[in-house]
């Protein structure tokens, strides 16, 4: 599973929809593999606008990366070198990082998914479905 | 004619084998490229999800020809299925830098308001119900998911439907969904346009003894 992908996941079950504690999930015990894509500045740009931030600053840091800006960066243009930077940066952690196994917590009712093999598994106990 | 993306290590004792239905799928999206591009705009990044992918065909298709850049997060709820998938992409060398795939039933752990596009090719098939979900990944039964509808083959169908609005995006929000005659397609989408969907036919074919239809469902801005 890619680190862009624990922008949309959330938690399966029904009830903790309307809490703001289902997204993002807690990421522990990770074990992560760095895998080359190919660089599309312009790409980034755009995935950016579908980004929420602050739930990609959350899951950084389980990840032990601390080294977002606080803030989305805005107007990135693909051309200037500061930006270039910012980019590439986005490019490594978003695109070519992936869980390949882990721990996702809800941080609204402690339910814990698994992520095997790169694939998370959301399916819930028949009880809780 | 597109040509159909290649699946060749799959086991169909466990995943759904692509059949009438994936390729009336195909031919749908086919004809609804440049549909689709007038609605996001050329080289954009809509979020894409195709619930039940099966084999992995249809959603490989969408990256290879319709969103080369868009953000894929598709879903199965049969683990086989979930690996198939990545073969498939795998063996498609698809270089879309996004494509995920997860295990769970319907879009139950995509956050809401997110997909812009939605793709489901359901168990239509009318049984007496649906089967329940294998407890292993060693259970021979995970294919059986991928058929039995039950009521009127309506009943996963209809679990998604009520919670379209829910699901996709406020700003675009499509969904394209597969039914065969006995679902009673014209019923579902008389019932659809009343919540305020625009409903629309968008291809339909006679598949042995099945007439298969995809409707389209949109948001209805104005
Ligand atoms: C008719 S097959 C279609 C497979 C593939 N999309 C194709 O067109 O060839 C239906 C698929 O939906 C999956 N499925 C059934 N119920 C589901 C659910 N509640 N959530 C997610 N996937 C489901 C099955 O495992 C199966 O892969
Ligand atoms: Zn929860």
């Amino acid at each position: 599973m890619k680190f862009l992908t624990t922008n949309f996941v959330k938690c399966a079950i029904k009830t903790c929809d309307s809490s703001i504690d289902a997204f993002p999930l807690q990421y522990t015990e990770c074990e992560l593999v760095q895998q080359e894509q190919d660089y599309n500045p312009e790409f980034i740009v755009h995935m950016l606008e579908r980004i929420q931030w602050d739930a990609l600053i959350s899951v950084a840091r389980d990840l032990g990366n601390d080294g977002l800006p606080a803030n989305k960066p805005e107007g990135l243009d693909a051309i200037i070198e500061d930006d270039q930077a910012i980019l590439k940066d986005l490019h490594t952690l978003l695109l070519e990082t992936h869980i390949v196994n882990g721990k996702m917590t809800c941080k609204h009712c402690n339910h814990v998914y698994h992520i095997k093999n790169s694939i998370p598994n959301f399916l819930l106990p028949p009880h809780l479905a | 004619m597109l040509p159909t993306p290649k699946f060749s290590n799959l086991d169909f004792d466990k995943v759904y084998e692509p059949a009438e239905d994936t390729f009336l799928l195909l031919d749908c999206f086919e004809g609804q490229i440049q549909y689709l591009n007038t609605q996001f705009g050329p080289g954009s990044t809509p979020v894409i999800t195709e619930i039940g992918t099966g084999s992995g065909v249809v959603t490989t298709f969408v990256c290879q020809h319709v969103f080369p850049y868009g953000i894929v997060l598709s879903t199965d709820i049969n683990p086989h299925a979930c690996l198939a998938f990545m073969d498939t992409v795998t063996e498609n060398s698809i270089v879309n830098p996004t494509v995920d795939t997860l295990q769970m039933s319907l879009t139950s752990g995509i956050r809401p308001n997110a997909i812009d596009v939605l793709i489901f090719n359901p168990p239509y098939v009318p049984a007496e119900e649906v089967p329940q979900i294998p407890e292993s990944l060693q259970d021979s039964k995970w294919l059986d998911l991928a058929l039995s509808g039950g009521e009127d083959g309506m009943e996963v169908t209809w679990i998604l439907l009520h919670q379209l609005d829910h699901i996709l995006s406020k700003k675009v929000g499509i969904a394209y969904i597969l039914f065969c005659a006995r679902n009673k397609p014209e019923e579902v989408a008389n019932y659809m346009r009343q919540q305020g969907w625009i409903v629309d036919v968008v291809i339909h074919r006679k598949a042995g003894w099945e007439v298969l239809s995809i409707l389209r469902f949109k948001r209805n801005e104005s």
